[in-house]
């Protein structure tokens, strides 16, 4: 029986958890490395990353 | 009898969860006590999101969904009463708490979901709701202290129902409904002291309801006496608060056999070290009790065994210590050092002082009741009491300018207080909330629930009153304070002094009383709000 909900009657139906999912090697550096933000501590969110066009980028020829 | 979900909202998600709430924990003891069914999801310390809030609305047939908050949980409540609204369509759903105390007309059109309001305290109001509810009947309107709805798609405000006299007929928080082990005692700790920081079971109590202060930028939302009801021009019935020159206070307090025994059950129950007071203000009850209050409370404190065996014994602090530990609020003016004492010796550790600044011309407009000089006195007494003081600061006053910001670092640097302020945020129920709505919505396009959406803890700036800076000044300002960077303060103060031409000698003030600039009636000023 989930302990999720707490009362003084047993309800009709028991709440189910959400799958625990843990958090990944990406998740679990970024979220310390924000803690220590500022200075030299400073990172990608690689979700947040607008990839542009290569072309975009390219130099004009002159 | 009422089948009721209380449903606790996320707030301060940048934060672990640290309190159980308080309110909630009473109202479902009082339910239950009134031979009610009810169960508890606290959200905010699951954080499981809409997944589990689905299997929560679906346990069970609800004949009530109660949630309710401060105006900071705006976010979760909406997000929670939309769902709550789809999965659970024939539910009463009720709205409490400050989040719809401040703003009732307001923030039933927010939530269209929600069928009925409780205004104010809801230790009546709540019962009687779930009596209607048992009785099968849904006339609002009848209830005291309601906000609901009417057919004609209008909204109505019942009568203003009282305030509790009697606060030791409460029972006891349910804190049994809330995952003490699971969430709760291993975020005990708080630092605010070594008593503190060592803290493995801590619980949160509140031993009295409002304030005698009118500090400006104090949000009581009804509890305090601070409510009244007035007629607009249309014969509807609005909830005000504090007005310029127009307030009103009500001082209720818990019996000291109450607190103690309330702690000792919750010693012998829970095993706690450790309690938050977290009244408003304990210094006001203090005073109003002649001085008996608070020493009766200690007094009996030791006598019940619950004073801390580092103190009893005269030694330092550490894991191996029993007793209960305790904290608290604190007013720069109204302590003094016999109570300080007294208080230390029942294993006070702690004592919060919003001092909020240390410019005399600051501190004149706030309402507080403090100087600077008091402010410093009672440091100084706390600290010899043994007592952490915890000095709280505000940068961003309306009348904030470059002479308060030297005051500030000045008593910094000689009471050694390592600070950073929060910003001058005019919640919803407080005074300058009132006198600068304007100015507020100007800052949100005209937009309420995006300046409600954007409120958070006052660590953050959000909407500026501040007549000399504006936000992003205030932020540099107080990065520099921080490094006591006098010198490129003074390098800005000569760049503003240019810009609004104000010669070097004058005051550094654009300042104006804001009483005087408001042009209509608060009441006209909801309604360009609201449309």
């Amino acid at each position: 029986m989930s302990t999720l909900m707490k009362g003084n009657f047993t309800p009709a139906h028991n709440v189910e958890d959400a799958p625990q999912q843990a958090d990944t090697l990406e998740q679990r550096f970024e979220k310390e490395a924000l803690k220590k933000l500022g200075g030299s501590i400073a990172f990608v969110s690689k979700k947040k990353v607008l990839w542009g066009d290569e072309a975009d980028n390219k130099d004009e020829p002159e | 009898m009422a089948k009721i979900l209380f449903v606790n909202p996320v707030v301060r998600e940048e934060d672990d969860p640290r309190h159980v709430p308080y309110g909630i924990a009473l109202l479902a003891a009082i339910a239950i006590r009134d031979g009610h069914l009810v169960q508890v999801y606290d959200e905010n310390a699951w954080r499981k999101g809409a997944q589990v809030l689905h299997s929560v609305f679906n346990a069970d047939r609800w004949d009530v969904i109660a949630i309710g908050g401060i105006t900071t949980a705006y976010a979760s409540i909406k997000a929670i009463v939309q769902q709550a609204r789809q999965e659970c369509p024939n539910a009463t759903i009720v709205l409490g708490g400050g989040v719809l105390t401040s703003l009732p007309r307001e923030m039933m059109g927010f939530l269209p979901e929600v069928d009925v309001g409780v205004i104010g305290e809801g230790f009546i109001t709540f019962p009687e709701i779930l009596s209607m509810i048992d009785a099968d009947a849904r006339d609002w309107a009848s209830i005291d202290g309601t906000i609901s709805r009417t057919a004609d798609g209008g909204l109505f405000i019942s009568g203003q129902r009282a305030l509790l006299q009697d606060l030791d007929s409460l029972p006891y928080p349910a804190w049994d409904l809330f995952p003490l082990e699971e969430v709760y005692f291993p975020n005990s700790q708080v630092l605010f002291s070594e008593e503190g920081m060592l803290a493995r079971r801590r619980l949160d109590i509140n031993m009295s309801y409002g304030c005698s202060l009118v500090c400006k930028y104090c949000y009581h939302l009804g509890i305090a006496g601070d409510m009244r009801y007035e007629t607009d021009e249309n014969q509807e019935t609005q909830v005000a608060f504090d007005q310029p020159k127009n307030y009103t206070r009500s001082i209720r307090y818990h019996s000291p056999e109450y607190v103690v025994g309330l702690v000792k059950y919750a010693r012998e129950k829970y095993n706690i070290d450790f309690v938050v007071f977290l009244d408003e203000n304990l210094m006001t009850m203090d005073q109003y009790s002649k001085r008996t209050w608070m020493s009766e409370i200690c007094r009996l404190w030791v006598a019940a065994g619950l004073q801390p065996t580092c103190i009893r014994d005269g030694v330092e602090h550490d894991e191996h210590c029993t007793g209960v530990h305790w904290s608290g609020t604190s007013h720069a003016t109204l302590c003094n050092p016999e109570i300080l004492k007294i208080m230390r010796n029942a294993g006070c550790s702690h004592l919060v002082y919003g001092y909020e600044s240390f410019a005399r011309h600051v501190m004149k407009t706030i309402g507080k009741g403090a100087t600077p000089q008091t402010n410093m006195r009672s440091f100084f007494w706390t600290l010899e009491a043994g007592i952490r003081p915890i000095p709280n600061q505000i940068i961003g006053f309306p009348n904030e300018d470059f002479a308060a910001i030297y005051d500030n670092m000045e008593a910094w640097k000689k009471l050694g207080i390592v600070v950073k302020p929060f910003f001058a945020t005019p919640y919803p129920g407080s005074e300058w909330f009132t006198v600068y709505r304007n100015r507020i919505l100007e800052q949100y396009d005209g937009d309420l629930e995006s300046y409600l959406l954007d409120l958070g803890d006052a660590t953050r700036i959000t909407a500026v009153i501040s007549h000399n800076f504006n936000a992003v000044e205030l932020l540099g300002l107080r990065e520099l304070m921080l490094n006591f960077d006098y010198k490129r303060i003074r390098a800005y103060e000569q760049y503003w002094r240019k810009n609004h031409g104000i010669q070097p000698g004058e005051p550094s003030t654009l300042y104006r009383d804001p009483v005087q600039e408001v042009a209509v009636t608060r009441i006209t000023q909801q309604k360009l709000a609201t449309g």
